[in-house]
């Protein structure tokens, strides 16, 4: 990783640059240090509470090819990083496959930021799409310094330099999927969630995940017991949920408690009639 | 390795060309700075108010192409070739003008500070559903926050703005406690 | 309004709905409200030379200073004043009850919100910058963060001799019976310990406004605030100057709840207006006043109550701890109310002693908030009923009935009570709930119960504090006709319902009236606070307006020629035989405005008993019936109907009336469910309303409020004030709701959802 550049400023001094291109894009963040911005949503609210601005910021452009809108392809529903979660929402293709997508969106954010903040900033932020994008399997196309590159969504997780520029994610074609999600919020609209579940039933192999608290994982060992020993024994899940949550960071066992209840839950629903 | 690119000279004030209530405006402001203030310190707009200056409260709604933001969040470089509308733009617009009325006569406001922009998110959702959104009024100002009423008198407006055919058959039936599902 | 019978026969039982509002709403100024037009205080940036101010805030919780030094900040661009401690010429401190806070720090500081120096320059920004400008040294102090231990602790005010060196602010016991000889004859006995939440105002327009210098030493304040006089009293001693120097005008004010009632931004932008010469704005940002505002005391009580074999209460005791935080503000106050409260005041107890202590924390500042400390007490009592109803095996609704008072007995002061209905007229009403009915369904995901708890309000400051307000009324030159109060107006419809007032009074129409509000330099009304402005306006208004129109017919008489006692008054002027003989501007016109005016002013109604006054006079009652429905899977509560009963008195606005209950109720669910501003090592652990959450529209239940009238043709107080009522008995009820859905009784808010899921589930694993 390269270091965060520790030059801050006010929010007056702040340099808004304007690349033409996603690589001089790539290429600015690189030797400022500069973070990316687009809607700006998460970066704002987090620069207003410290008072602490970077000295420049690298605006990103909706109109660059690929960044923005949704379409279907071979391998599945392209979704551009700069898509807004409003448009995400609306999007007649997000009803054919996504369609538990519809019963969550209200509840991501609030309506207004939902105009601006974009699909990319809230898989960054491990918002609420985190979960379901990888519990779906999602890939993203990553614009480098090189080039670009597509990547499992999880994988990029773990090892991003933060100069890697999101152009867009795909989600595989999930439509017959078993598809869950459900968040566990603070109040019943505009809240931080505090988890976010995921259930995917994808043909053969159930595929979990979470965000919130304890950050975004996907649950691997948990669908790896579910692989070999079926879903029948839930006390056994509940012993695996538990402390595979534990490794992935999440500590509040009475919040691991209601992770698992919301596993259970959307296992059943994902797996009713399969 | 990649620093090939001319990096262009990058103030940090600029001017700003928008549309603000149907008029050309250009400003000069700082890149970063909020339209928020940038509406405040013309003086001209008083409606769109800061209660948190972090995008979660609501009180600076304003519409952005026609879309209810918080004014706080939208920054002064994303504004050229937007339109901005604030109430104040809006006080001939027949449906700013039912919404008014259904909060006015509903009692839905008390100290008001946040009024304006739960308007703004009621127009907004208004026009979404006269293009053919189903979308229920009340997720429209599901990202306002109002601290004195409680909600009840919003719920009796919305519940009027909600009517078939509204405002020409309104027939302005509240819900009632026993109607819950 | 839909009229029903209450059940049980008693009285007249209304249910304010959407037509009782619409029929009734008054839309002088909602629609300038609606458009934006209004002008807060923070918006009154259209001043020539105006200056923006900006507080440097302490970087410590607990903390000796060294060192303050400004002369970089004074170098900053745009820069016109800085000043810190020494730059104060009058008492460098302020408070409502003890005046322990001081306006800039240059000893110690004690929280975090404590202000150290102040800063006036040509923009925000630059005002900002210079802050960051001053160079402040601190040296550390233990940190006083545990209100149970705080006595044990460094004392934060030693200097100060009433405390006699210690972090207890104040103690104070009420008591009635022989408790031991109670206790001993009890069947049933119930102890438990109940705490609650640290809870926030969150009014939309944070703390702010502007101070003008008059150019002779004087300054206007424009401020949002509750109190102009008492106000204006403190700034001119901060300022060093004769009172009548300094007024408050305090305009259209976003929401206070209580958290405007102290000095917020006054002093600074005072004193920086006098050492500039130039208007001076502050409007502290939300971040800051989450850090520096007032909030709701802390109460954590131990409670032990007891009845006989038959459920009839024989003693009762409580011992509570309040978190004052650094500085006393009414916190002295709020203790009073909290054991006012903690006494049971709607139940027949033979013997009682609560205590409470209230002692100083380095945990920000607490002070007046809705409620003032008797919802926090109302949440312990109604629990235990609960309790003892449980223990007894009876209905909890059956375990009050039994220990009402009735109408005639003295409240638990024993001191002589007003009541506008008998309390179980309420109680039978709210146990003819509809929410009663819909069967608590214990399948499926959604865990759904219903509760109720009651609560009893007492208007006024109580306890003898002097309390005391006046009204004015005139004809404007205009010819409208001119009421002044000194409240402030904060979204409380008290405008809407002076006029109500005024119109059902005098026979004149909406527009003839013309209500001015919140002027240091008009009527001492008091503080808006106490739920008193609306007792105080209908009082002062009874006795002005039959004065007031007698010296206006008696002019209208000689103007007009016709004999007085044909003279009626009317919409737009006076009347004779029917027919309109005088406009009110005509009138206006005839003379001045003195000659046509009348003023008076009133003590607050207390109890007519001998000795000292205790306890509240003027009584209000409600009781709450909340439905909850819990998610099984996680714990989350969402409350989905609130029904409420009141006794309040006539109702003269009613969507006023509905409104405040609407308004309380809704902040009451905030504090039972998701508001708490926890601190740790004296620190907020949240700064803005993306930390500290309050009920969004979709957190709202449906609610629907019941009026229970029964007022006596000759009460001479049949109109009281409704400001703090709807929240007491909110968060009772609904953790009574809470347990007949999942049978786990919560004492801790606000409810935690993991604490309640693992409850939850230990009930599942026993069943």
């Amino acid at each position: 990783m390269e270091p965060v550049n520790n030059e801050v400023t006010e929010r007056q001094a702040v340099r808004v640059m304007r690349p033409e291109s996603p690589r001089q894009a790539v290429s600015f963040a690189k030797r400022f240090r500069a973070p990316y911005i687009a809607g700006g949503t998460w970066l704002q609210p987090s620069c207003e509470r410290d008072r602490q601005w970077p000295v420049h910021l690298v605006a990103l452009n909706p109109d660059w090819p690929g960044f923005r809108g949704i379409q279907e392809t071979e391998d599945g529903l392209s979704i551009g990083a700069l898509t807004t979660l409003d448009e995400l929402a609306r999007h007649p293709l997000t009803a054919l496959y996504l369609p538990p997508l519809s019963g969550l969106i209200n509840r991501v954010a609030g309506p207004g930021v939902r105009h601006l903040g974009t699909v990319g900033g809230n898989l960054l932020a491990g918002g609420d799409l985190s979960a379901l994008a990888l519990a779906l399997g999602t890939e993203v196309d990553v614009v480098e310094g090189k080039g670009s590159n597509r990547r499992p969504l999880a994988r990029w997780f773990q090892d991003r330099p933060a100069s890697d520029l999101l152009r867009s994610v795909t989600v595989p074609d999930c439509r017959g999927w078993g598809v869950s999600v459900e968040k566990l919020g603070y109040r019943e609209r505009f809240s931080p969630t505090r988890a976010t579940v995921a259930c995917v039933h994808a043909g053969l192999q159930v595929q979990l995940a979470v965000c919130g608290e304890g950050g975004p994982g996907r649950l691997m060992v948990t669908e790896a017991m579910l692989r070999d020993e079926g879903i029948r024994e839930l006390t056994d899940l509940a012993i695996v949920v538990d402390s595979e949550l534990e490794t992935l960071g999440w500590h509040d066992t009475r919040l691991r408690l209601a992770v698992r209840r919301m596993l259970e839950s959307g296992l059943m629903e994902v797996t009713r009639g399969a | 390795m990649s620093d090939h690119y001319q990096v262009p000279e990058t103030p940090a004030q600029e001017n700003i060309s928008f549309e603000l209530n149907g008029e050309a405006v250009t400003r000069s402001a700082p890149s970063g700075e909020t339209l928020l203030d940038i509406l405040r310190e013309s003086g001209q707009i008083t409606s769109a108010r800061a209660g948190c200056r972090v995008g979660r409260c609501g009180a600076c709604q304003v519409l952005l192409d026609g879309r209810a933001v918080p004014s706080c969040l939208v920054m002064a470089w994303q504004l050229p070739g937007h339109h901005v509308e604030t109430v104040e733009g809006l006080n001939k617009d027949p449906d700013f003008l039912s919404v008014r009325d259904a909060l006015a006569s509903e009692s839905a406001l008390q100290c008001g500070y946040c009024t304006p922009g739960f308007a703004v998110s009621l127009v907004a959702g208004i026009r979404q559903r006269r293009q053919g959104s189903t979308v229920d009024l009340t997720e429209s100002v599901a990202g306002n926050l109002c601290r004195c009423t409680g909600y009840g008198g919003l719920r009796r407006a919305i519940d009027q703005l909600s009517a078939p055919g509204y405002p020409d058959e309104a027939d302005g039936q509240g819900a009632s406690l026993s109607e819950e599902q | 309004m839909a009229h029903e019978n209450s059940p049980g026969g008693v009285g007249n039982l209304v249910t304010l709905d959407g037509d009782s509002i619409r029929n009734a709403t008054s839309g002088m100024d909602l629609a300038q409200r609606i458009e934006g037009r209004l002008a807060y205080a923070t918006d009154q940036r259209d001043l020539s030379g105006l200056l923006y101010g900006a507080i440097l805030r302490s970087a410590c919780a607990h903390a000796l200073i060294t060192r303050v030094d400004i002369s970089k900040a004074l170098e900053m661009p745009g820069v016109h004043a800085v000043i810190k401690a020494n730059d104060v010429p009058g008492l460098n401190c302020f408070g409502i009850v003890i005046r322990d806070q001081p306006v800039f720090c240059d000893e110690r500081v004690r929280y975090e919100g404590d202000a150290i120096a102040a800063v006036a320059a040509d923009t925000p920004e630059q005002a900002r910058a210079a802050l960051d400008a001053i160079e402040v040294d601190y040296q550390p102090l233990p940190v006083v963060s545990d209100a149970a231990l705080a006595e044990q602790q460094t004392a934060l005010h030693n200097s100060h001799e009433k405390h006699g060196g210690s972090n207890l602010l104040a103690r104070e016991t009420l008591e009635c019976g022989d408790l031991d000889d109670a206790f001993s004859r009890c069947a049933v006995i119930v102890e438990h310990h109940y705490q609650t939440p640290r809870q926030m105002h969150a009014f939309m327009e944070t703390e702010g406004g502007v101070a003008i210098p008059d150019g002779k030493g004087g300054v206007l304040f424009r401020v949002g605030c509750q109190s102009g006089h008492r106000d204006a009293e403190q700034l001119a001693d901060i300022l060093g100057v004769a009172h009548e120097q300094v007024t408050v005008e305090s305009t259209v004010t976003g929401g206070a709840f209580g958290g405007k009632d102290e000095l917020t931004v006054q002093p600074a932008a005072g004193l920086l207006a006098l050492k500039t010469g130039r208007p001076v704005m502050i409007h502290l940002d939300r971040f800051e006043s989450c850090r520096t505002g007032m909030k709701r005391h802390p109460v954590s009580v131990k409670m032990t109550t007891g009845c006989d074999a038959e459920g009839r209460l024989l003693a009762h005791k409580a011992e509570a701890i309040l978190d004052t935080g650094a500085y006393a503000s009414l916190g002295p106050a709020v203790l009073e109310n909290y054991l006012d409260h903690a006494t049971a005041p709607l139940y027949r107890i033979e013997a009682y002693r609560v205590s409470g202590r209230l002692v100083y924390t380095n945990n920000g500042v607490c002070g007046a908030f809705r409620g003032f400390g008797g919802n926090q007490a109302t949440f312990a009592v109604e629990s235990q009923l609960d309790e003892l109803a449980h223990g007894l095996g009876i209905e909890p609704a059956a375990l009050r009935r039994i220990n009402l008072r009735s109408p005639g007995d003295a409240g638990s002061r024993n001191q002589t009570v007003r009541w506008t209905a008998p309390p179980a007229g309420v109680l039978a009403a709210a146990v003819a709930s509809p929410l009663w009915s819909r069967p608590d369904t214990d399948t499926g995901r959604w865990l759904t119960g219903t509760g109720m708890a009651m609560g009893a309000q007492g208007n006024g400051l109580g306890d003898g504090l002097p309390d005391s307000g006046g009204g004015r009324i005139s004809l404007s030159p205009a010819g409208r006709i001119c009421v002044e109060f000194g409240f402030s107006d904060y979204g409380q419809n008290i405008v809407e319902s002076i006029i109500r007032s005024v119109c059902n009074g005098v026979g004149c129409r909406e527009a003839d009236v013309e209500v001015l509000l919140g002027s240091s330099r008009g009527p001492d009304s008091g503080p808006t606070s106490a739920s008193r402005s609306t007792v105080l306006v209908h009082g002062v208004l009874a006795s002005i307006l039959p004065r007031w129109m007698d010296v206006v017919r008696g002019h209208a008489s000689r103007v007009s020629g016709h004999p007085e006692e044909g003279l009626a008054f009317g919409p737009g002027g006076v009347f004779f035989n029917g027919r309109q003989v005088l406009s009110y501007r005509e009138l206006a016109e005839s003379a001045s405005p003195d000659e046509m005016a009348a003023s008076a002013s009133q003590d607050f109604p207390v109890a007519p008993d001998s000795g000292q006054p205790v306890g509240r006079y003027l009584q209000l009652q409600i009781a709450t019936v909340a439905r909850v429905a819990v998610d099984r899977l996680t714990g989350r509560v969402r409350v989905t109907d609130l029904h409420h009963v009141t006794a309040a008195g006539r109702v003269i606005y009613p969507p006023g009336y509905l409104g405040q209950i609407e308004g309380a109720a809704v902040m009451g669910q905030g504090m039972a469910l998701t508001e708490d501003m926890t601190t740790r090592d004296g620190s907020y652990l949240a700064d803005n309303l993306d930390q500290y959450l309050i009920p969004t529209f979709h957190d709202a239940p449906l609610q629907r409020v019941d009026v229970l009238d029964d007022t006596p043709e000759d009460d001479p107080f049949p109109v009281r004030g409704v400001g703090e009522l709807g929240i007491e008995a909110v968060a009772p009820a609904i953790t009574a709701a809470i347990e007949a859905a999942t049978g786990v009784r919560v004492r801790r808010l606000p409810v935690d959802p993991g604490d309640l899921l693992v409850a939850m589930a230990a009930k599942e694993q026993t069943l």
